[in-house]
């Protein structure tokens, strides 16, 4: 059986601690776009860190165009935006900051009583990719932007009732 | 003499921010990317303070520092947890195992170096004497 928590927002809490994550480790300023459509890109980098206990499951993604998942490498080691950078460096940054976001979503679930645990990061990477789940799984998508570049949120969740 | 700093994360864009951060001071930086290097490491560097991650692949942060706990030479050495999870029931459970401080993912270098300092005495590296003015015979 789904149940829902409505006393966690999770688009109000992803809205808020991804800004902080942008503000924090990039001095970057993370927008969000309300009822934004999907950003597309020609080239995407996706991070992604699972979650999992007794009461809930899920996901977050991190979706960036190629070429802003570069600039925010270089933003966090300190090198020239335009500097190419190796895909080994761009996988660990992206991950760190999926990793970031979903900490503090797990952190939130913890405080209202679903104990969870996270995973390592992993990397998608291709031109072309959607990423699906059950039905009963709860879905959200949070567009933002920084400086003309969009780029996406997706959380995926479900709650099970324990007997 | 240059303080020892252990740094785990699996991460190395958060190494390569712990060591931009300590920079300026007048210490050594050791790194290891897993709980497992970082038992090794601090055996054999016996580090002034270790800088720990919590999730980590092969061997975790709580495991590791539970490990570090039972062995006598280096129980004492004092560890910050460095954490993308802030939730009260984490932050008690960390408590327990004996971290000194823990720093919560996003942070600020500065808040870094703030955690540290009040661990262990960082003193800032001696910037190099200015090269002397030529002066006329």
């Amino acid at each position: 059986m789904n149940v829902q928590t409505p006393s966690l927002d999770i688009r109000h809490y992803i809205n808020g601690h991804l800004v902080d994550v942008f503000q924090t480790m990039l001095s970057m300023k993370a927008t969000p776009v309300a009822d934004g459509q999907p950003p597309t890109f020609s080239e995407r980098v996706t991070g992604s860190v699972g979650f999992g206990g007794n009461t809930v499951t899920g996901a977050v993604y991190l979706h960036l165009s190629a070429e802003f998942a570069n600039r925010i490498t270089a933003g966090m080691l300190g090198l020239p935006p335009d500097e190419a950078i190796g895909e080994t460096d761009i996988n660990d940054v992206i991950g760190e900051c999926t990793n970031m976001l979903a900490g503090g979503l797990k952190s939130a679930l913890c405080d209202k009583g679903h104990d969870c645990a996270v995973s390592t990061p992993a990397i998608i990477r291709g031109t072309s990719f959607v990423i699906e789940s059950p039905q009963d799984v709860q879905h959200e998508l949070l567009v933002f932007n920084h400086d003309g570049s969009g780029f996406a949120v997706e959380v995926h969740i479900k709650f099970n009732q324990t007997n | 003499m240059p303080i020892k700093i252990l740094s785990v994360d699996d991460s190395r864009t958060i190494r390569l921010i712990v060591g931009r951060s300590l920079r300026p001071y007048d210490c050594i930086l050791c790194e290891a990317a897993n709980g497992e290097e970082g038992l090794a490491v601090a055996v054999r560097e016996k580090p002034d303070i270790i800088l720990l991650d919590v999730t980590m692949p092969v061997m975790d942060g709580v495991t590791m520092l539970t490990k570090l706990k039972e062995d006598p030479e280096l129980k004492a050495i004092p560890v910050i947890m460095l954490t993308a999870e802030s939730g009260r029931d984490n932050v008690i459970h960390i408590a327990r195992l004996g971290v000194r401080d823990y720093l919560v993912k996003p942070f600020k270098e500065d808040q870094l170096i703030d955690k540290v300092g009040r661990v262990v005495a960082l003193k800032k590296k001696e910037t190099a004497a200015p090269a002397a003015a030529s002066v006329p015979i």
